[in-house]
């Protein structure tokens, strides 16, 4: 076999073999970590109540027999991997005996929504600008879009989002302060259930586009100013193509191809959530979730959601790699 | 450029279509008939989950502890609605036999669950019962240990047979934050098993039900019974508040914001630096005390805790030593910039401890003596509160107080002078040595402390833990914190510590008994070394003569006033041996706006409760609250 469908059988066992080492990373890291479910469980149970110190340890072995934690760590390795073939998390330890792919299942859509949007509105105005800013050097407009989005790159997101809040949501309070929607609107295919949930991710939105933008925007017009010196734009030029066209057709289109590679990595990444987004704007989503998770010590959790995101990480590598020899004609399958 | 400005004007174009403000905060609910208030758990992962007799598996304190579940008796922190203790569900106090083993409870006629269905023994037989055969339920532990059977004589009664005497049984079922809820039969009989049962809709024996959620576990409407005079709170009248909405509002800047646009009524806790913007910016918000310090000192004392069952800080002499190099003003001013209630003694100065144990024993503390082979010293200087107090003047001016007992509830009595003369003297008695400016421990290492703090999750704390390992640097102590972050728990438990910032102190507040935390220090529960000790002895100490102490408290009733004096012999053991070094009350800036409310408690006039909104004390807040519009 040669050709396209060895790669294709080369690149799916590759694949193959990432997901299972990257899962099985994971599991040794969750099962590494010094935070026990049980204690955290046991801690959060007599935090503040009365507390006989007789019945804790009765509680631990209760708890233990009950999250399945009695055997030893080959048998755990075990039951897992029988789990995942069957695309099952088992129960989450925290929030015992809700399945953890529930507590995924309610937190993933609202993460994929926000990211989703946010990677790629901020992918398409920073690669437009960066194209535009890298071919049309002497723009000052263009020059001086280049200057914000350098100037919003490097500051960390955490302050970018707080003096966002500040200045919308206190200063001049035209936008909520947080959540997915308004408290207690009925979540239906509605108008205002719609409205509500758009106008609660402006911020969250706004912060990682106004973060974001400066690299793509950095990236693409280095690549376009390269590019603008190759001999075919050269040629293209003295030619008397007309420059949106050479823009357009020669090199945005050329220098395209990194980013969009760039892109399937970022919308692959969203599967970890924005967990500072989601703190800072109080967004529903999985990086939340993840957190309270590490700190209870929930590994099957955790595992949960490291799962999904090594696959779709993966994933989103796998189909750029499949897609390349077919979409750039300079890539060639031997 | 076209871009660019198409964005800008899209971004305002949408900002001035869709003013959020014209929205409200809550969706289909009159603003002025809803209390908002924090929620500490903040987001609830698993937000349809109510069985709240399932351990950690869905949010406590998202109202439905405080509004929705009820038991026996409860115990207020503060002064009480009616005195320090009520029956709630249960109408008088428990009645023991005369061994302690038998506790008779009377039920209070005429309550109803939510759904219209009467409250009765049969309820409170079924919910020990269904503990006492099912493992893992947040209560079967203490049921299985203590109850060797339970009986309903008639439809108000019940009768507790205990498997050994225990005189502080009714504990169990008394509220001091939460206690063990009774289960609605007639729900859970049909429910199949327990611990995998929802409870979603919850069926409530408070005076509220549960309106909506939201299932990202952000926020929590309860909404009061239309039948609320068929629950135990009506006695002290009809809750104030329609509608009250638990949210999570996010960091504590955010919470700052939110109350200054009077979209959230009762911040559960926010940093010293956050409260002090709000008493410059905000007129219609204020503390537990209406000036500084403001916080709420909760019936909890943050101390440094040492590991007994190390080699280091088995001698008292060292302990002693390491309490007489804290300056305590300068560990306030660090911690809690100042707002902080502190206490020489191992008991938190709030509640009725101040009346009962601090005031008593400050002669006692006075005439104490330390001798340390080269000179006698009294330690104890009274007069730190006010000299915190007059610290703080210059800057906070007639927020103040100038009365002593003012200073004395707001910051606290005395504490130990900063000695280090005494100190070195103690240590040099210990066996440690001075070479150059460095200490040596007895087998010639360099006396080293790593004193863990939790680092970010509890900011004013590890505070503290800085200033004191940096005071004990400064003589000469290789000291310095650790940072444990998540791994607090797990290393408090198994022992994996050295010294500790935390507290393992907790007392009833309103009611001076001091079993509630005592207990669990008898030897009998240290564990060896290694292995997870239970609450709330962290510091793994053993006294034979605190474990007479604690014997003879077992075998004094709850209300014997025999109990104060031998709580006073625990706190003057723990002053000798210092097995601790007590540091202040854990204070809660707990905020409330009056904008659409009035009535909540407060230290100057009001003192019928904490007003700290995680507790399930906090249900009698509802019934003092009036609409202020």
């Amino acid at each position: 076999m040669s050709g396209y469908p060895a790669y294709l059988l080369t690149r799916l066992g590759q694949f193959a073999l990432v997901v299972f080492i990257g899962i099985n990373i994971a599991f040794i890291v969750t099962h590494a970590t010094p935070i026990d479910p049980v204690e955290q469980s046991i801690a959060a149970a007599t935090q503040f109540g009365s507390t006989s110190p007789e019945a804790i340890g009765l509680m631990r072995q209760s708890l233990k027999e009950l999250y399945g934690l009695e055997g030893g760590l080959g048998d755990q390795y075990l039951a897992f991997w029988r789990r995942i073939a069957v695309g099952d998390f088992g129960p989450s330890l925290s929030a015992f005996p809700t399945p953890v792919a529930t507590l995924i299942g309610r937190a993933l859509p609202w993460t994929a929504g926000l990211l989703v949007v946010s990677t790629v509105l901020t992918w398409l105005l920073g690669n437009l600008l960066g194209g535009l800013a890298g071919y049309y050097r002497r723009n000052r407009a263009l020059r001086f879009a280049g200057v914000l989005a350098m100037a919003f790159h490097p500051i960390p997101y955490y302050v970018v989002a707080f003096v966002l809040l500040i200045v919308f949501g206190y200063l001049w309070p035209v936008l909520p302060l947080g959540g997915g929607y308004q408290m207690n609107m009925p979540r239906t295919l509605s108008w205002a259930f719609i409205g509500s949930v758009l106008l609660h991710s402006i911020l969250p939105v706004l912060s990682l586009a106004l973060v974001g933008l400066g690299g793509w925007f950095m990236g693409m017009r280095s690549l376009v100013s390269n590019i603008v010196t190759e001999d075919y734009v050269v040629y293209a030029e003295l030619a008397g193509v007309r420059r949106r066209r050479i823009l357009g057709s020669y090199v945005m289109r050329n220098a395209l191809v990194p980013q969009v590679t760039g892109l399937a990595m970022s919308l692959g990444a969203i599967f970890n959530g924005a967990i500072i987004t989601e703190q800072v704007f109080g967004y529903p989503g999985i990086g939340t979730l993840l957190v309270s998770a590490v700190y209870a010590g929930d590994y099957s959790l955790v595992l949960g959601i490291t799962t999904v995101s090594i696959v779709a990480v993966s994933l989103a590598v796998l189909v750029i790699d499949l897609a390349y020899p077919l979409l750039d004609a300079r890539v060639r399958v031997h | 450029m076209r871009a660019w400005r198409g964005m800008a004007l899209s971004l305002l174009a949408m900002c001035l279509i869709v003013d959020a403000r014209a929205q409200g905060t809550i969706s289909n609910l009159p603003r002025k008939e809803t209390l908002i208030v924090e929620n500490p758990e903040g987001t609830i992962k698993n937000a349809g989950w109510f069985n709240i007799w399932a351990i950690n598996a869905g949010g406590q304190s998202t109202g439905l502890h405080q509004l929705g579940m009820d038991t026996f008796w409860y115990i207020d922190p503060q002064k009480g609605i009616d005195g320090v203790w009520d029956n709630s569900l249960a109408s008088d106090k428990p009645i023991y036999n005369a061994d302690f083993t038998e506790m008779t409870v009377k039920l209070r006629k005429g309550i109803f669950w939510s759904d219209g269905v009467e409250f009765t023994a049969d309820d409170v037989v079924y919910t020990i019962q269904t503990h006492m055969k099912t493992n893992g339920l947040r209560w079967s532990a203490p049921v299985q240990i203590n109850v060797a059977e339970v009986t309903a004589p008639d439809a108000n009664t019940v009768v507790f047979k205990l498997k050994k005497p225990n005189s502080r049984f009714h504990a169990l079922f008394t509220v001091r934050w939460n206690a063990m809820w009774m289960m609605p039969k007639h729900i859970f009989e049909k429910a199949g098993d327990p611990l995998k049962f929802a409870f979603d809709p919850p069926v409530t024996l408070g005076a509220y039900t549960l309106n909506a959620y939201d299932p990202n576990g952000k926020w929590f409407i309860w909404q009061k019974r239309p039948d609320w005079q068929r629950t135990s709170v009506a006695r002290f009248g009809e809750p104030g508040p329609k509608y009250v909405a638990y949210i999570d509002p996010g960091p504590p800047d955010k919470r700052v914001i939110a109350q200054l646009n009077h979209e959230l009524d009762v911040i559960h806790d926010i940093s010293p630096e956050g409260m002090f913007t709000i008493a410059k910016q905000a007129k219609s918000s204020h503390g537990w005390f209406k000036g500084f310090p403001y916080a709420h000192p909760d019936p909890t004392l943050p101390a440094v805790v040492f590991n007994h069952q190390l080699e280091l800080f088995k001698n008292r002499d060292v302990r002693w030593a390491l309490a007489l190099l804290i300056d305590i003003k300068a560990v306030s001013m660090a911690s809690y910039r100042g707002a902080a209630t502190i206490s020489a003694i191992g008991v938190p100065p709030t509640g009725s401890a101040p009346e009962v144990y601090h005031a008593p024993l400050e002669g006692w503390l006075a005439a104490f003596t330390i001798d340390t082979g080269k000179q006698k010293i009294k330690p104890y200087d009274p007069t730190i509160g006010s000299q915190i107090a007059d610290m703080l003047r210059p800057s906070m001016k007639d927020q103040i107080p100038s009365a002593a007992d003012e200073i004395a509830k707001s910051f606290g009595r005395g504490w130990w002078k900063p000695n280090p003369q005494a100190a070195a003297e103690l240590l040099e008695r210990a066996g440690f040595s001075k070479r150059g400016d460095k200490w040596f421990a007895p087998d010639g290492k360099p006396f080293a402390i790593k004193l863990m703090v939790e680092g970010e999750g509890r900011p004013v704390m590890t505070r503290a833990g800085s200033m004191i390992a940096q005071q004990w640097r400064q003589f000469g102590i290789d000291a310095a914190t650790v940072v444990a972050q998540g791994n607090m728990v797990d290393r408090r438990q198994a022992g994996d510590y050295e010294a500790m910032i935390t507290w393992s102190v907790e007392t009833w507040g309103g009611h001076p008994d001091l079993s509630f935390f005592l207990d669990s220090w008898h030897s009998q529960f240290v564990a060896a070394p290694g292995k997870p000790q239970p609450p709330r002895n962290w510091q793994r100490w053993s006294s034979a003569e605190l474990d007479k102490i604690i014997e003879q408290i077992r075998q004094t009733a709850f209300d014997d006033p025999k109990g104060l004096e031998l709580g006073r012999d625990y706190v003057k053991l723990a002053v000798r041996e210092m097995p601790t070094i007590p540091l202040m009350s854990y204070n809660v800036f707990t905020v409330m706006d009056d904008t659409y409310w009035t009535g909540y408690p407060n230290a100057d006039g009001a003192p019928y409760t904490d007003p700290v909104p995680n507790w399930a004390n906090t249900k009698y807040m509802m019934v003092k609250l009036k609409p202020r519009q």
